[in-house]
C-alpha cells in the first residue's frame, strides 16, 4: 500500500486545487465546514465530522435552476451552467454513505441532471475516524468508522502518515495525481492498520438496536409515542438542514418580470410551509404530523421503497444541534420498545 | 431532598390536585448534557423530571400553544426565564391566571463545550453542581472528580444579573447571592472598537453562517407575533436563497424587531446551529436604547411600557401610519 | 447529457376565458412545435416568473391536441398572476406532463360513472372527452357534476351544449335552490345518494374537494361499489414534480409521480394523511 507523510498534505492540495475544485473540512471560530481550499486555510482533519454535511457541494442549499429573460413580450429560459469536477477531501464514512442515500433519490427517472452532473465529477477521498464521537452511532446502520465502502480514495490515519488505498477509477486517476507526493507503506505501518481495524471491530457497541424498528413502525403511524416526542419541537428544522440525507428543497423566483433566476433552496418537513396548500389545507397541520413524518421518512417511508435501508447514517448531527434534545436514538429505542401491535395503538 | 425529588414532588401534587392540568419541566436524557423539555399531564410522569445544571431551556414560549389546549399550565423557571414570563404577560400573550410558576433559584448553568474544550465530554456521565464545584461522574476507575464551577458556567450565567425568579407563585429552594462575574456589556465594546471596514468584515463572515433555520427565533420569548413577518409569503419579505444579503436582512430585522424586548436571555445564540455570536447584535442594540432612552430592562416589570412600545405625541420623530 | 426535468418549455396563452367567478380557462400552445404526450389526468407545471410555478390538471383531452387546456381557480400568488396579469398571447413557461395519469386499461368495455364537484370537473373532463373520442370502446357513461351555484359550474359549454348531445346520462346539481335552476338541488353526494347507480361492471372516477370526494367514497361503498372500482385523485402541495423535493408525499408514496390517480383499494392501503 502506499502513504503519504501529514507534512506533504499542503503540497498535495494545492496540486490538486489546481486542476479541479478542492474542499476540504475548514475551521472558523468553533465550527468546522466544508468550504473551497485556498493557501492558508485553517483545515482541520481532526473534528470528526462537519457541522454542515458536505451534501452541500452535491445538493447546494440554494441553486440556480435557470435564468428568465422577457423581450419585447418573448420569454427566454436558460439554463443554470454545470460545474466541474470537484474533491471532497476528508469526508468521514457516515456522510460517504449519506451520499449513496441521496443518489437513489436523485438518480431515480426523470433525473436530477443537476446532481447527477455534480455527483459524476466529484471524487470522495475519506478519512476513517479513530476516535468516534460520543453522539456518532454511524454502526447501528452498518457503516465502519474506519473504512467507507463508497469512497473512491480511502485514507487511514496512522499518526504521521495517511496510508493511501485508491478504491474506484476516480480513486486511482487521484492517486496518479499525487504522484511522487505517495511513497511505498512500511510493513510496519500495514500491520498498524489491521490492528486499528480489529480494535475498531471490537470497539463498536453503543447497544442501538435497530432490528425490527422498520417493521414495527408499519402500525405506528397513530402510535402515542409521537405524542411524548413533538411537543418539545421548536419547527426549526435545523435537524434536516444538518442531516446529510435530507433531500426536500423549494423552488422560488427571483427577479423582476424582465429577468431574474429561478433557484432551488433546502426546505424541511419540519415546516408548516412545506405542504401548506393555496386554498388552505394542509396534511401535516400541527408539530405532531410533521415530527412523525420526518422519523417515519427516515425509519420507515425511504427504507420501504429502499430494500430496508434506512434514511439516517447516524452522524449525531441532529443530536448534538436539536435545541431541545429531539434526540433519534431516544425516539428508536422507544420504537423498539414497543410491541408490535400492542398497547397505545389508539392514542 | 435535592431538587430533582422536590420538583418531582411538586409537580405530582400539583397534577394530582388538578390546580393545573399541565406541568411544563425538564426532563433527562442519555447524554449528561441533554435536557429536554417535559410535559406531564398525570402525575405518574413526575418522575421523569430531572434537575441537572444543564436546564438550559426556557420553557415560557411552549405556553403560547399549549394553553390552546389546556386550561392552566404550571411552569418551571430560573431567574431569567421569568423574564420571558414577563415579556409574554407584557404582550398580553398569556394571562397570569392561567400559569402557575414554580421559580428555581439558580446558581448558574455548565457549558458542555467549555467542559469539552478540557477535554471533559467522552466519558463523562453526569454533572452535578456542589457548592462552588461541578462533580463530575466519570466511566470507568476514577469515578467522580471535583472542578470548580465558575471554569465551566456558561457565558450567559457568569454575566447574569437576576439568578432569582422576578415573578413566582411558589420557590423550590433558597434564593441564591450570585455576583454578576462579567460584564456583558464587554464584547459589545471589543467588537464596536473594530474598523467600519473589519467590523463589516467580522460580521459578514459571522452571519454568512447562517442557514436561516430560524431556531433563533422559534426559541425566543420576545419573538411571539401572531404572524411573523418572515413567515408571510405575499409579499415574502425576506427571500429564501442562501445569499448573504437575504441572511443579513433576516438577522438586522429580528433584531430590530426585538429592540425593547430582548430579555437578554441568551436562548438565540444557544438554539443557533451555526454558533454566530447572536448577543453581540441584541446587547449592541440594548446598548443603543440605553443611549437614546435611558436605562431599560425589558421583563423586569410586566405592567411598565417598553421605550419602543409607546409613542408621544411629541416624538421627533413623527408617526407614520403607513 | 438528459434533459432538465425541472426546465420548463415555452409556450403561449393563446385564449383566455372567465369559466366560472373565480376560475378561467387557460388556452396554451408550445413554442418548440412538439408534443406534450399527456395522458388523462396528468397534470402541468405552469411557469410565470417573477412569481413562481404551480402545477394544474390538464383539461384537454390527448385526442383534442390543438390546445392544452387548464382550468385555473385564484387562490394564490400564481393563480393571481395568472388570473390578472396573464393575458391572451403572454408568454410563459410548462413543464410535465406529470403523474401517473388515468389506467385506460382498466376501464375499457367497461360503463363509467363519472362524480365530480366545483373545479374538480378539470381532470375528469380530459378524461370524459377522451372516452367520448373513443367511445365504441365503453359502455354506459353518467356523469354526475355539481357545484355551488349554477355560476360556479365549470365548462358550461361542455355540460350544456356539448355533452347532453353524446351517448351519455348527465345528471347536473347545485347547492342551492337558484332562480332558473330546474335540476336537481343538493350536495353531489346526496344527488349520488338518491340516483343510486348500480356497482355491477361500473368504474367510477370522482374527484373534487376534499369533503365531497370523502362522502362520496362512502356513498359509492353503501352502493356496493368496490375498492378497486372507485377511482380519484389526490391534490397535495407540489413543488418538483418529479418526486424529489418530498413535499407530496403519502407515507412512501409521491403523489406526483405515483399519483394523482389512486383507486380506493390502493388508498385503503396507504397512510391516511392527505
Ligand atoms: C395534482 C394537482 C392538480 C391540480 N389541478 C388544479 C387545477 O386543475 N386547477 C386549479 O385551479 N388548481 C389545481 N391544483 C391546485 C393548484 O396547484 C394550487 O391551487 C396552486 O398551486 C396554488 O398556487 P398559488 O401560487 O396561486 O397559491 P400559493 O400562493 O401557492 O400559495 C403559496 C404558498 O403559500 C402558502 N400559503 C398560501 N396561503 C397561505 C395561508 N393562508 N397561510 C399560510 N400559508 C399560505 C402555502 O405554502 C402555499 O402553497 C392542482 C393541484 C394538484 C396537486
Ligand atoms: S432540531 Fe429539534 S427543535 Fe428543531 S425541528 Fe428538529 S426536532 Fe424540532
Ligand atoms: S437523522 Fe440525524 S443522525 Fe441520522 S443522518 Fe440525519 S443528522 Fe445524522
Ligand atoms: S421528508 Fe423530512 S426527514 Fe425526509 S428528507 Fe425531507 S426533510 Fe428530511
Ligand atoms: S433575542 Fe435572544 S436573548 Fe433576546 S429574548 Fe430573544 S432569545 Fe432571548
Ligand atoms: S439560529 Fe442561527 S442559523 Fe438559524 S436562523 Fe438564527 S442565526 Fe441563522
Ligand atoms: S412534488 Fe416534489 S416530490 Fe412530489
Amino acid at each position: 500500500m502506499k502513504k503519504i507523510d501529514k507534512s506533504k498534505l499542503e503540497d498535495l492540495w494545492g496540486r490538486l486545487a489546481a486542476e479541479q475544485d478542492l474542499f476540504l473540512p475548514v475551521q472558523q471560530d468553533s465550527v468546522v465546514n466544508f468550504a473551497l481550499w485556498q493557501e492558508g486555510s485553517r483545515v482541520n482533519l481532526e473534528a470528526v465530522n462537519s457541522l454542515l454535511p458536505p451534501k452541500d457541494l452535491l445538493f447546494p442549499q440554494s441553486e440556480k435552476i435557470f435564468s428568465y429573460k422577457r423581450r419585447e413580450g418573448e420569454l427566454s429560459f436558460e439554463e443554470a451552467p454545470g460545474s466541474g469536477p470537484q474533491v471532497i477531501f476528508g469526508i468521514r464514512p457516515c456522510d460517504v454513505r449519506s451520499i449513496e442515500l441521496l443518489d437513489p433519490v436523485f438518480f431515480k427517472e426523470p433525473a436530477d441532471t443537476f446532481y447527477k452532473n455534480r455527483r459524476e465529477q466529484t471524487t470522495l477521498v475519506s478519512i476513517g475516524c479513530l476516535e468516534p464521537d460520543t453522539t456518532c452511532f454511524c454502526t447501528a446502520f452498518g457503516i465502519q468508522p474506519l473504512d467507507a465502502e463508497g469512497a473512491d480514495v480511502m485514507l487511514y490515519d496512522m499518526g504521521t502518515a495517511y496510508l493511501v488505498s485508491p478504491r474506484t477509477e476516480k480513486g486511482e486517476k487521484l492517486a496518479e495525481e499525487m504522484g511522487e507526493l505517495l511513497e511505498e507503506a512500511a510493513g510496519a505501518e500495514e500491520e498498524g492498520l489491521q490492528q486499528q481495524q480489529e480494535a475498531a471491530a471490537s470497539a463498536q457497541e453503543h447497544g442501538l438496536d435497530l432490528d425490527g424498528v422498520f417493521e414495527k413502525l408499519n402500525d405506528m403511524f397513530d402510535h402515542c409515542i409521537w405524542e411524548k416526542f413533538y411537543r418539545r419541537c421548536l419547527a426549526c428544522g435545523t435537524c434536516t438542514y444538518l442531516c446529510p440525507t435530507c433531500h426536500c428543497f423549494d423552488i422560488q423566483d427571483d427577479g423582476s418580470p424582465e429577468e431574474g433566476q429561478r433557484f432551488r433552496c433546502w426546505d424541511s418537513c419540519m415546516y408548516e410551509d412545506y405542504t401548506h396548500m393555496g386554498h388552505g389545507h394542509n396534511p401535516r397541520p400541527g408539530r405532531r404530523e410533521r415530527v412523525r413524518n420526518r422519523f417515519m421518512h427516515k425509519l420507515n417511508y425511504f427504507p420501504k421503497d429502499h430494500d430496508g435501508v434506512y434514511h439516517c447514517v447516524g452522524c449525531g448531527r441532529c443530536v448534538q444541534k436539536c435545541p431541545v434534545n429531539l434526540d433519534i436514538m431516544q425516539v428508536i429505542e422507544e420504537i423498539g420498545k414497543e410491541g408490535v401491535g400492542g398497547e397505545g395503538h389508539d392514542r | 431532598m435535592n431538587l430533582t425529588e422536590k420538583m418531582r414532588q411538586e409537580a405530582a401534587q400539583i397534577l394530582e390536585s388538578k390546580e393545573a392540568d399541565l406541568v411544563i419541566g425538564w426532563g433527562g436524557g442519555e447524554y449528561y448534557w441533554q435536557s429536554p423539555p417535559l410535559f406531564l399531564e398525570d402525575a405518574a410522569g413526575a418522575a421523569e423530571l430531572a434537575f441537572s445544571p444543564f436546564i438550559v431551556n426556557n420553557l415560557a414560549k411552549y405556553l403560547l400553544e399549549e394553553l390552546e389546549s389546556h386550561e392552566k399550565a404550571a411552569l418551571f423557571v430560573k431567574g431569567c426565564d421569568t423574564r420571558g414570563i414577563n415579556r409574554l404577560l407584557q404582550d398580553h400573550r398569556i394571562q397570569r391566571e392561567a400559569v402557575l410558576l414554580i421559580g428555581v433559584p439558580c446558581a448558574g448553568l455548565a457549558d458542555r463545550e467549555k467542559l469539552k474544550a478540557a477535554g471533559y465530554d467522552a466519558g463523562l456521565l453526569q454533572v452535578e453542581r456542589q457548592g462552588d464545584s461541578f462533580i463530575l461522574t466519570l466511566e470507568g476507575e476514577e469515578g467522580a472528580r471535583e472542578v470548580p464551577a465558575g471554569e465551566f458556567l456558561l457565558d450567559k450565567c457568569l454575566e447574569c444579573r437576576y439568578p432569582n425568579p422576578l415573578v413566582y407563585d411558589r420557590l423550590l429552594g433558597e434564593e441564591v447571592q450570585k455576583p454578576r462575574e462579567r460584564d456583558p456589556m464587554a464584547r459589545v465594546r471589543e467588537v464596536q472598537k473594530k474598523p467600519v471596514d473589519e467590523k463589516y468584515a467580522y460580521w459578514q463572515e459571522k452571519l454568512s453562517r447562517c442557514i436561516r433555520c430560524y431556531a433563533c427565533r422559534n426559541v425566543c420569548p420576545a419573538c411571539n407575533c401572531r404572524e411573523c413577518i418572515f413567515d408571510q409569503n405575499a409579499p415574502r419579505w425576506v427571500g429564501k436563497a442562501n445569499q448573504l444579503s437575504e441572511k443579513q436582512n433576516y438577522n438586522i430585522i429580528r433584531s430590530f424587531h426585538i429592540a425593547g424586548r430582548c430579555i437578554d436571555c441568551g436562548e438565540c445564540q444557544r438554539a443557533c446551529p451555526m454558533d454566530i455570536p447572536l448577543m453581540e447584535i441584541n446587547r449592541k442594540i440594548i446598548q443603543d436604547l440605553t443611549e437614546l432612552y435611558g436605562e431599560y430592562e425589558a421583563g423586569i416589570d410586566p405592567t411598565d411600557v417598553p421605550p419602543l412600545g409607546t409613542y408621544r405625541a411629541e416624538d421627533p420623530a413623527g408617526f407614520s401610519e403607513r | 447529457m438528459t434533459a432538465n426535468p425541472i426546465l420548463p418549455r415555452r409556450a403561449v396563452v393563446e385564449k383566455i376565458l372567465q369559466d366560472t367567478p373565480d376560475t378561467k380557462r387557460f388556452f396554451v400552445t408550445l413554442k418548440d412545435g412538439e408534443p406534450f404526450n399527456h395522458k388523462p389526468l396528468q397534470c402541468a407545471m405552469l411557469s410565470v416568473p417573477p412569481v413562481g410555478e404551480a402545477l394544474f390538471s390538464i383539461t384537454s383531452s390527448p385526442t383534442r391536441p390543438e390546445y392544452l387546456e387548464f382550468a385555473v381557480k385564484e387562490v394564490g400568488t400564481v393563480t393571481k398572476h395568472l388570473h390578472y396579469e396573464v393575458q391572451e398571447g403572454t408568454e410563459i413557461g410548462i413543464r410535465g406532463p406529470y403523474g401517473n395519469g388515468f389506467p385506460i386499461d382498466v376501464i375499457r368495455g367497461k360503463d363509467l360513472l363519472f362524480i365530480g364537484g366545483g373545479i374538480g370537473l378539470a381532470p375528469l373532463r380530459s378524461l370524459i372527452n377522451y372516452c367520448f373520442d373513443t367511445r365504441k370502446d365503453y359502455s354506459k357513461i353518467q356523469i354526475i357534476y355539481g357545484a355551488r351555484t349554477p355560476e360556479d359550474l365549470s365548462f358550461k359549454e361542455e355540460i350544456f351544449e356539448n355533452w347532453p348531445k353524446e351517448d351519455a346520462r348527465l345528471n347536473l346539481t347545485v347547492d342551492v335552490e337558484s332562480p332558473g335552476w330546474e335540476e336537481f338541488v343538493g350536495f353531489v353526494p346526496t344527488y349520488l345518494e338518491h340516483l343510486a347507480p348500480t356497482p355491477e361492471g361500473v368504474i367510477a372516477v370522482t374527484c373534487g374537494p376534499p369533503i365531497m370526494i370523502r362522502f362520496v367514497l362512502q356513498g359509492l361503498e353503501k352502493l356496493g361499489f368496490q375498492p378497486e372500482q372507485i377511482i380519484t385523485t389526490l391534490e397535495l402541495k407540489m413543488k418538483c414534480g418529479v418526486g424529489k423535493c418530498g413535499r407530496c408525499n403519502i407515507g412512501e408514496k409521491y403523489v406526483c409521480q405515483d399519483g394523482p390517480v389512486f383507486s380506493l383499494a390502493e388508498l385503503n392501503g396507504m397512510i391516511p394523511e392527505f
